[in-house]
């Protein structure tokens, strides 16, 4: 089969698949509001704050490193976690971009931004399986789930830097495109059953921890 | 599709999960990327770094196993890919329990350094709970629960001698101050201010009472103690046992509304005031309606309002502050007691880090009542040292009375050059008493002594037995009963009251023991204790049902563990013939033993 209609066939199937990862993230939502809403019964602590402000705090603390002594003494992780989530954005940009405005893609500055951006993803998603697999208390915490996400996701990364290196004319062959898009469909619709779903709960845990501890005046934390 | 469970506690662990899953705890589940943020923030990971199994999001994947595997359709349908393959043994439930208890303090310094909002220390406290539920804990934490259960506080204070001690404290007080105005109040309707505290404070530290007393006298305050209710500590918070934590905090619920107070004041204690104040009403499921505080605050009102007066100069030795992790971390309570400090004493050194970021003293999680622990907690306790020698401070002050064990058990391993104390001796310490309010009330008028009568002879009146007395005399004659109790007071209890009722007692102090008497003697009936060292009841009534022996022979359970009832109950054999709570009331156990025998008797011919 000729490369464009495999990619042709890819690009369905990848919008199906977002579908397929819509559907499932609403059902996993819907699965976790069936669970009972704990309410804290205690009047508020003498410090507390009962608006929604602690919560919203907490919600924001991942961009701000300073917040929690674990990013704070460790910046440099910090920065790769920012790279590593920034790679993951400019994945689903790409992969979606490509098919609906490719020119913008072929954009010199546009390109070589979404090339750095993956090219430094995929060395922090290196980096972040050379650490689960010589790190014992990585290893001890990590399931097979754990490895096979971050291989898929340094895959992925190098895989988008090869296509944009296509779209902006650096290679020539349509198929690094067509193999990034494939992969792409296959993310969407892993991604829902794996770990990588967290971020479908993030808002949710970051909320609640933040509206409890708010409530009894511990959030935000203080130091001295 | 098959769960693979193995284990009958483990079953009901998974049942018992259930009605704790709320969507918060769900998410503190499911939300975990492993991504290990939260290792470097516990120091049990920083005093054990060769030991990987001490990090925060390891000990949360215990329960995380469990959960998935049961109630999470990934980890029922590819369990060993997302980690979903939990302990199917009774023999597993050993190292959980070492994990849940003996890893971890739950001192929730990981939740609060965790980017995902994963609440790891509930998670802990979850499987605690879980653990508990079905008798797996450590000793310790067993004998607190008991004594919780049968005696309404955690250290096992007989009434009397609580009301003894507060009386003798008052009587001190009064001397010491020549004012009768001095007393300490117990049960007095009607006063502004309920004060609880710690079961430590009447069995080691009676100290901390005699001042707060003289800190309320000075102040002028209405108040008084509760001959009943009176242990705000709640050891359902360590132990997970969301209904012990109910009703302990119900003892002080009810007690506080029977004496008609608008404010309860806990004295300084970090579980205590956590327990009580913020999670006592969501355990007993009931909105707080009326005023909790924490001692510290109440004393920082009386310096505001000007009601006692303090000198500051007379505590001038360099003191710093340990934060309770229960009071900074999940109660939001750090500036008051600074702002308190800063007032009663001249040389306030902070320690870093403090407030939220804090490390636990170690002795937090119902750790001090966790003996076999002891030697790993106090290596764990090295990052604590390390911060009370950074600040140079001779005094370490804390509000909360288990820190004060937990850091005295460290400056002692440790050698620091410090003591432990508490605000309330500092502002005790520095009160000017002369200016206090009490000091502008007059004295009233000293009233009389009376004169004594003169002594009688006494006068002996014959009692007379009540008829069901009488015929409880005799109601188990000739019975041989097993007493199946471990621990020797209550034994000889059960055996004196048995005997008076006619009945020829045996006795063992385990499982083990009471399974060869009972083969050896095959007594008519045995009373069982189910919470026992070694073998415990509950082990030992299967083996007796699954003995064609002995397994005809009644039981009736006598435990103060009423939460064991379904437990028991769901067994896949013959359940008891009777099951009663401890304290027992005399007629009732006698009462109940011969329905047993005779029910028994009647079945069998």
């Amino acid at each position: 089969m000729e490369a464009h209609g495999v990619h042709y066939a890819i690009e369905v199937i990848h919008w199906v698949a977002l579908g397929v990862m819509a559907l499932v993230y609403v059902l996993r939502l819907l699965w976790l509001f069936k669970f009972k809403n704990f309410r804290d019964r205690q009047a508020p602590g003498e410090n507390g704050d009962t608006t929604n402000w602690p919560a919203l705090y907490s919600l924001g603390n991942v961009v701000m490193p300073w917040a929690m002594e674990s990013t704070r003494k460790r910046p440099f992780f910090y920065v790769t976690f920012v790279i590593f989530h920034l790679g993951v954005v400019a994945g689903i940009f790409l992969a979606f971009i490509s098919s609906l405005n490719r020119p913008f893609l072929e954009e010199p500055v546009v390109a070589s931004i979404f090339m750095i951006i993956l090219a430094a993803a995929f060395l922090v998603s290196v980096g972040r399986i050379l650490r689960r697999l010589l790190r014992p208390v990585m290893r001890l915490i990590s399931t097979p789930d754990d490895y096979f996400c971050l291989s898929l996701l340094t895959v992925w990364f190098g895989s988008g830097v090869l296509a944009e290196a296509h779209i902006s004319g650096h290679l020539h062959s349509e198929w690094y495109l067509t193999i990034y898009l494939a992969l792409t469909s296959f993310f969407l619709l892993y991604v829902p059953f794996s770990k990588i779903s967290h971020y479908l709960y993030y808002p949710f845990t970051r909320f609640w921890i933040g509206q409890t501890l708010g409530h009894r005046g511990s959030m935000p934390a203080s130091r001295g | 599709m098959s769960t693979e469970v193995e284990s009958y506690k483990i079953q009901k662990m998974v049942e018992l999960l259930a009605p704790k899953l709320t969507r918060q705890v769900v998410g503190s589940l499911v939300g975990c990327v492993h991504c290990g943020m939260c290792h470097e923030t516990c120091h049990y990971v920083m005093t054990h770094p060769d030991d990987p199994k001490m990090t925060p999001s390891y000990k949360a994947d215990q329960l995380r196993k469990l959960f998935k595997r049961h109630y999470d359709w990934t980890g029922r349908v590819f369990p060993g890919w997302v980690g979903a393959k939990p302990p199917t043994r009774d023999v597993d439930l050993d190292e959980l329990k070492d994990i849940a208890f003996g890893t971890c303090t739950n001192c929730r310094r990981c939740t609060f350094n965790c980017p995902m909002g994963v609440d790891t220390a509930t998670l802990n406290r979850i499987m605690r709970g879980l653990l508990t539920q079905v008798g797996v804990m450590p000793e310790g934490v067993r004998v607190v629960s008991k004594d919780t259960w049968e005696l309404g506080n955690q250290m096992g204070v007989l009434k009397e001698d609580y009301v003894e001690t507060l009386e003798w404290l008052s009587e001190e007080l009064v001397m010491e101050l020549d004012d009768e105005r001095a007393t300490i109040p117990i049960d007095k309707v009607g006063a502004n201010i309920v004060y609880t505290i710690n079961p430590r404070e009447v069995k080691y530290d009676p100290r901390t009472i005699s001042e707060a007393a003289l800190i309320f006298y000075a102040a002028a305050e209405d108040w008084t103690m509760p001959s009943w209710g009176w242990d705000q500590t709640n050891f359902g918070l360590f132990s997970g046992d969301d209904a012990m934590g109910a009703a302990s905090y119900r003892h002080l619920q009810e007690k506080n509304a029977e004496l008609g107070s608008q404010r309860l004041v806990i004295s300084e204690c970090g579980h205590g005031y956590r327990s009580t104040r913020c999670e006592g009403p969501n355990w007993s499921k009931t909105d707080q309606d009326f005023v909790m505080e924490s001692s510290v605050m109440t004393m920082l009102r009386y310096i505001k309002e000007g009601r006692i007066v303090v000198d500051k100069t007379k505590n001038s030795d360099p003191v710093t502050f340990h934060d309770s992790c229960n009071n900074a971390r999940s109660c939001g309570f750090y500036e008051e007691p600074r702002e308190l400090l800063k007032l009663v004493c001249t040389d306030f050194q902070e320690m870093y880090p403090n407030r939220t970021e804090n490390y636990c003293c170690t002795g937090g999680g119902g750790a001090m009542s966790m003996s076999e622990y002891t030697p790993r907690r106090l290596v764990s306790a090295k990052v604590k040292a390390d911060q009370i020698a950074e600040t140079g401070a001779k005094v370490v002050v804390t509000s909360c009375h288990n820190c004060v064990d937990g850091l005295g058990d460290l400056i002692r391993h440790y050698k620091l050059d410090c003591q432990v104390k508490q605000l309330v001796h500092l502002v005790a310490n520095a009160l000017v008493l002369e200016e206090c309010a009490i000091s502008k009330i007059p004295k009233e008028k000293p009233v009389p002594e009376p004169v004594p009568e003169p002594v009688q002879e006494p006068v002996v009146i014959p009692v007379e037995i009540p008829a069901d007395r009488v015929k409880i005399a005799d109601a188990l004659s000739g019975r041989r009963i097993l007493i199946v109790e471990d621990e020797e007071d209550t034994r000889i209890f059960l055996a004196t009251l048995l005997q008076d009722a006619g009945a020829v007692t045996l006795e063992a102090v385990d499982g083990d023991e009471a399974i060869a008497t009972a083969r050896a003697e095959k007594p008519d009936l045995i009373t069982l204790d189910l919470s026992m060292p070694g073998k415990d009841g509950v082990e030992a009534f299967i083996e007796i049902r699954n003995d064609p022996d002995i397994r005809d022979i009644p039981v009736c359970i006598v435990t103060g563990h009423p939460e064991f009832r379904k437990v028991i109950y769901d067994r896949p054999v013959r359940p008891p013939e009777g099951y009663m709570d401890k304290p027992v009331i005399e007629e009732d156990l006698v009462a109940n033993l011969r329905r047993i025998l005779e029910t028994s008797r009647a079945e069998g011919s």
